[in-house]
């Protein structure tokens, strides 16, 4: 591994605690960050190129000139509501390294003059909730929390809140009438949260590795940190790699590195040398790659030309002794299970397709209902209210339209399978009948 | 905030360039002027901004790669709009696959069958072919979500207009979504009935047959009844509705959306007392009183009688009309009592008459705010009357205009409101102490010492202080909304002048935007005074050429025996005049008694020799004003019940048996005699009201309204409000559900109260009374008994009754202080 920024010294042991962290050079770029101008600021984080991590990719200077200034109260809000399946690169970062996150936190607080802040953690991190309870205490206790920090002037409070275990809430909007203490359900858009987020409150809301990026743009400066990776992706990037690889875990890789690099290089590939049948390149919801794609460079706009998407980051390999209905059933079993069930097409299109995909495993789908299938996915992208049916639909039409011999010959399979199930039921029901009449 | 200036913005929708006002929602811009319908299900500009829910109304738009919900995007200059594309189709067709997966399809037996949104989007927009063959959701069906309302949670397609009502219109918080994805469902926390004054909009809004009204369900099916359309006089607030008649029988009302009125919102009350028209305990014929019963007699026995009844006392008769009287029937009563008998005794107000110029003043044409004022105003002060019982549809409105306006709302009240949560500031002040507080609010403005005029009327000087600062800081669009309890009881005059002076303070005469609406204690209260059917107006509030006796005086001169005979017009003086004591001695002395009535009401059942059915408003005909000035049409929506006829040809009829025929043909007739007569009317006829009305302020006729004098008035001190004393200062209040027609509907009567005595947390524990028990409350020797209701926000030092509730009235008892004690 050539370039770490956010791994530097992961695997310190005690690098949880803010004397190591201070030890290592913590919260040094946040003293150096508040003797900055604002405007400055949020020039430094939208020349670094640093793209949202959470998996829409925008970019996060942007993002954050979009604050309104004014007198109004205004939020940041980190998301660790870290649920696509895949993915779990904010796990090992919140873990290890906490103070970074609140390092990157209070500075993206400070360039767009927000006094609250939040951390919303999904329910299912206890662990992880716990580390961070405590490095936000350490850091209430050293004054890098609450008012007047480093004698700036400017006052912050962090708080914690977690999530109760619904995927929806990773969504930003979602999160955010959580976190009010509402059902977690989307909102329409515009108005954006940079407008209208919190409490009515202008919001950014990243993800925690976009806000853990920050110390090092500070430390490396704009140009420094924009010179790795490539053109439209700058920076590094932590992989999660799972499935049918010899060495899962995460692994932070300069963008634009090859994509055979990190599965084959760094994970190890499949084991006992078998064949990679499809790869999701950007956690469950994004369309699988194949084999054929290997060479494909990971980043943001190599991977869309590609047909997928970046997303979250999370590379998940299947090989080839993977039956893809399975993978399909998983998926749509996964969405529906947690779709919120506020717009139509998600709501009705993930339950249905589960139940299709649901008959083809029993054997009783024709080929017919794959077409159906593969219409009920279009009928759901772009349809929807926010991308959680599209997250579901574009999977699982892109392993019907790659795969759908795999389908069909499993389709014909499984009916063969079931119709011998009856007949030999039938059978042996009627020895019975036979056994009564005698 | 002030109303919105309308910008208009040119669009092209499917090659046609169209106008529209900058900000409207595409698809109301698109269908208002456009004619192109987009299909929408959990849309409706009324529940408040878009939610982007169901997904039906997606369109194209030039230059936005995604299809865009055109329920939720405004419409902006230059915007080319596409919602005929294959793709557009692609998607409704989609849409609709989707929300009937789990629809059951069970039209032929559902209600809303023949009138569904999704049936007709269904066959609109819709491909006709289900591939759908996976099982459906099930639920367990139906179940009462309320007494009033069935929930078919299989028929649900989660458009959460009905949550989105509870908790954003409403405002009652009640309904919720448990569970998530196609698992969802709409309930109530724990399961509890839905049970809120307007819980019943729903079913209406619902655009499938899941929420459904339970007094309709399976009634009849679209192609059975006919929509007429009316107004609903139940309450001041005048709802604009429509009837479903099946066969001359009302079997649903239904809101006939007037944003100048309603906002297409109904309460319960309006929405379900309907069946009081079709029941037993109505009265249907003529009654005499025979060995000391009321006996069903024929109409002309009956007539007969009242007519030599009345002949007989001449002067000495005395009349009193109730607010549901028409402005026709109140002229004719008019003609019968002072062309005919020769009395001027009549009223129309219960709490006593009110000087004639300071009534003008009150009513001037300059100083009306409309019920749309009260959405858009700068702030809104509620002064001594509860909206969700006076006039509940205004709460709703209030609600509207603080959550998607900003309107400051400000509550000057004895006993505390509903819409405290949403105010700025509440004030209270001791019952019957308006006049007080409105004067000390109106010397803090002009900047003279009110602290010892907020401790007369038992307020917080600080309180006072605050809602001074509030409103005058606000902006200048003012309305106060004033309850005539301010105007009504012994120190009336002087409530009108201090009111007369904060309006002054406020610079309300004029303003646009802003004024005076009062919510009267009847709901024609507003057009019988402008016809003159008071003791000391003429008709067009022109003076009286003799003052007769107001109510009150009435009542003392028929227990003193200089007055006679009293017809009681829709009126039942033991539950709506202040003084029930007084009306049992005069009711008793009365040698006539002539009652109008739909029900045998404690004066009626006890007091009366000739009673005379009273039409339903269902039945009736004629005009009626709403508090804002707006003239409405009643229009008779079925035959009459029974033997009821007419009751302006009966007023007609009396006079002209007497001896003095108005010559009155026909409703309308008269009608157009008071257009004619009444000179700030000047120009109306039935066919300009038509079906929404007309305020007349507005009109160029209202120049010829009467003069009244202006304010400033010199104001006396009030008297201080009585102190305890270890006692409790009486305060009263009428429940929404405190009427007749209430407690005689079989779906509502569960909902009719019974007496309850609110007391502080601090008055119960100092008198040792526990929340639920029966306590008995009681002044010079009366009492009432009621169930003690503990509420944490009523003020200590007072104990609240209820009016209008048969045998347990507060009218019973005589104040300013009561002994309250277990029973």
């Amino acid at each position: 591994m050539t370039d770490t920024l956010l791994f530097t010294n992961i695997d310190e042991p005690g690098l949880n605690t803010i004397d190591v962290y201070e030890a290592r050079g913590g919260y040094k770029q946040l003293e150096r960050a508040l003797k900055m101008k604002r405007e400055d600021l949020i020039t430094e984080l939208s020349g670094s190129g640093l793209r949202g991590r959470g998996g829409a990719g925008f970019p996060m200077g942007k993002k954050a000139s979009f604050i309104p200034k004014g007198d109004m109260q205004k939020y940041v809000v980190c998301n660790a509501d870290e649920s696509e399946p895949g993915t779990f690169k904010d796990r090992e970062l919140i873990q290890k390294n906490p103070h970074q996150l609140i390092e990157g936190v209070i500075i993206a607080a400070f360039a767009v003059d927000a006094t609250i802040t939040y951390i919303y953690i999904r329910g299912e991190y206890e662990q992880q909730a716990d580390i961070l309870d405590a490095a936000i205490a350490e850091a209430r206790e050293r004054g890098i929390l609450g008012e007047n920090i480093f004698g700036s002037g400017f006052n912050v409070q962090l708080e914690l809140a977690r999530g109760a275990g619904a995927y929806i809430c990773g969504e930003e909007t979602g999160l955010l009438d959580s976190l009010e203490g509402k059902r977690g359900n989307p909102r329409l858009k515009p108005p954006f949260p940079a407008n209208e987020g919190l409490f009515n409150g202008p919001t950014l809301i990243n993800n925690v590795e976009t806000l853990s990026a920050i110390p090092s743009i500070i430390e490396l400066g704009a140009e420094g940190y924009a010179a790795i990776g490539v053109k439209d992706s700058a920076g590094t990037k932590l992989i999660s790699v799972s499935g049918n690889v010899e060495r899962p875990g995460n692994y932070e890789v300069a963008l634009g590195t090859s994509s055979r690099e990190i599965i084959y290089g760094l994970a190890g590939g499949p084991v006992d040398g078998r064949k990679i049948k499809c790869w999701f390149p950007g956690g469950s919801s994004t369309p699988v790659l194949t084999a054929d794609d290997l060479d494909v460079d990971f980043d943001y706009d190599s991977l869309e030309a590609a047909g997928s998407m970046l997303g979250s980051g999370a590379i998940i390999v299947v090989d080839e002794t993977q039956s893809v209905v399975e993978l399909a059933y998983k998926l749509a079993k996964f969405y529906s299970h947690e779709s919120c069930g506020k717009c139509t097409p998600c709501r009705e299109g993930t339950r249905w397709t589960f139940h299709m995909v649901e008959r083809i495993k029993e054997g009783t789908a024709t080929p017919m209902d794959l077409d159906i299938m593969a219409a009920v996915q279009e009928q759901i992208t772009g349809h929807c209210l926010c991308v959680l049916g599209d997250a579901m639909a574009m999977p699982i039409g892109s392993l019907i339209a790659k795969f759908r011999d795999e389908f069909e010959s499993e389709i014909e399979a499984n009916r063969n399978e079931r119709e011998r199930k009856l007949a030999a039921e039938f059978a042996a029901a009627e020895v019975e009948i036979e056994g009564i009449s005698a | 905030m002030p109303r919105p200036v309308e910008k208009l913005v040119s669009l092209t929708i499917n090659g046609n360039e169209v106008q529209a006002p900058a900000g409207m929602m595409l698809a109301d811009a698109a269908l208002k002027y456009g004619d192109v319908e987009i299909p929408v299900f959990c849309y409706d500009a009324k529940i408040g901004p878009p939610v982007g829910a169901c997904r039906m109304c997606l369109v194209e738009i030039e230059g936005i790669p995604k299809m865009q919900a055109g329920c939720s995007v405004a419409v902006t200059d230059g915007m080319v709009v596409h919602t005929d594309t294959p793709t557009v189709k692609a998607a409704q067709e989609a849409v609709l696959e989707f929300i009937l997966i789990n629809h059951p399809l069970d039209c032929p037996v559902c209600d809303k069958g023949g009138e569904c949104p999704l049936q007709d989007n269904a066959f609109g927009w819709g491909g006709g072919l289900s591939r759908f063959i996976e099982p459906k959701r099930h639920f367990e069906k139906p179940l009462a979500l309320s007494p009033l309302i069935a929930i078919d949670r299989e028929r649900c397609i989660l458009c959460y207009r009905c949550v989105r009502f509870s908790q954003e219109v409403s405002e009652d918080d009640q309904l919720v979504l448990e569970e998530r994805g196609a698992d969802t469902f709409v309930t109530t926390f724990d399961g509890h009935p839905y049970v809120a004054p307007f819980s019943g909009n729903i079913t209406e809004l619902c655009p499938v047959g899941a929420l459904t009204s339970r007094p309709y369900r399976f009634r009849a099916r679209p192609w059975d009844i006919e929509q007429a359309g009316s107004v609903c006089t139940l309450c001041p607030a005048q709802c604009n509705v429509s009837f479903s008649v099946r066969d001359e029988r009302v079997l649903r009302v239904l809101g006939r959306d007037h944003e100048g009125v309603d906002d297409g919102w109904l309460c319960d009350k309006g929405r379900f007392a309907y069946q009081a028209i079709h029941v037993d305990a109505r009265i249907t014929e003529p009654m005499m009183r025979d060995g000391g019963e009321l006996r069903p007699v024929t109409w002309d026995l009956a007539i007969e009688t009242a007519a030599k009844l009345l002949s007989h006392a001449g002067a000495n008769t005395g009349a009193l009309v109730g607010g549901e009287t028409t402005n026709e029937e109140g002229v004719l009563l008019t003609h019968l009592m002072r062309e005919t008998l020769g009395s001027n005794d009549l009223d129309s107000r219960p709490g006593g008459a009110l000087q004639l110029e300071l009534l003008r003043a009150l009513n001037a044409p300059t100083l009306q705010a409309s019920v749309p004022d009260l959405q858009y105003a700068h702030a809104v002060l509620v002064l001594d009357c509860e909206p969700v019982d006076d006039a509940p549809i205004l709460d709703l409105r209030l609600r509207k205009g603080v959550r998607h306006h900003g309107v400051k709302l400000l509550i000057g009240s004895s006993r505390p409101s509903a819409l405290d949560e949403r105010a700025a500031h509440s004030a209270r002040f001791a019952p019957g102490c308006g006049e007080g507080f409105a004067a000390a609010l109106a010397a803090e403005l002009a900047g003279q010492p009110s602290a010892a005029l907020a401790a007369a009327a038992g307020a917080e000087a600080d309180d006072v202080v605050a809602l001074a600062a509030q409103l005058r800081e606000a902006g200048e669009e003012v309305v106060i909304l004033w309850g005539e309890r301010l105007t009504a009881g012994p120190r009336r005059n002087e409530g009108a002048r201090a009111l007369l002076n904060l309006a002054e303070q406020l610079g309300l005469d004029g303003r646009d935007g802003g004024g005076l609406l009062e919510i009267p204690s009847g709901t024609n209260s507003r057009g019988l005074r402008e016809v003159g059917v008071l003791p000391n107006a003429s008709i067009g509030l022109g003076d009286a050429p003799v003052v007769g006796r107001d109510s009150q005086q009435i009542g003392e001169a028929l227990a003193a025996g200089e007055l006679s005979a009293v017809i009681l017009l829709h009126s039942d003086p033991l539950l709506d005049q202040p003084s029930s004591a007084l009306w049992q001695q005069a009711l008793g002395k009365a040698s006539a008694v002539i009652a109008h009535a739909a029900f045998l009401t404690p004066a009626v059942l006890e007091h009366a020799n000739v009673v005379f059915p009273a039409e339903s408003y269902a039945e009736k005909e004629g005009t009626v004003v709403h508090p804002d000035s707006r003239v409405q049409r009643l229009r008779r929506s079925i035959s009459r019940q029974g033997e009821t006829r007419a009751e302006w040809a009966l007023l007609a009829e009396l006079a002209a048996r007497i001896g003095n025929d108005p010559k009155a043909l026909t409703c309308s007739m008269v009608s157009a005699r008071i257009f004619e007569q009444v000179p700030f009317y000047a120009g109306l006829s039935l066919d300009l009201l038509g079906g929404v009305g007309i305020r007349w302020s507005e009109r160029e006729a209202a120049a010829s309204f009467p003069s009244a004098p202006a304010a400033p008035f010199t104001l006396d001190a009030p008297p201080a409000a009585a102190s305890p004393n270890g006692l409790l200062r009486l305060g009263s209040f009428r429940s929404i559900w405190a009427s007749p027609e209430v407690e005689a509907s079989p779906a509502l009567a569960f909902l009719h109260p019974r007496q309850r005595v609110e007391i502080s947390p601090a008055d119960a524990e100092r008198l040792g009374i526990n929340h639920g028990e029966n306590v008995t409350v009681a002044s010079n020797g009366d009492s009432v008994t009621g169930l003690a209701h503990i509420r944490a926000s009523a003020p200590d030092g007072t104990v609240f009754l209820q009016t209008s509730i048969p045998g347990e009235s507060a009218a019973l008892l005589e104040g300013p202080l009561v002994e309250v004690k277990r029973s």
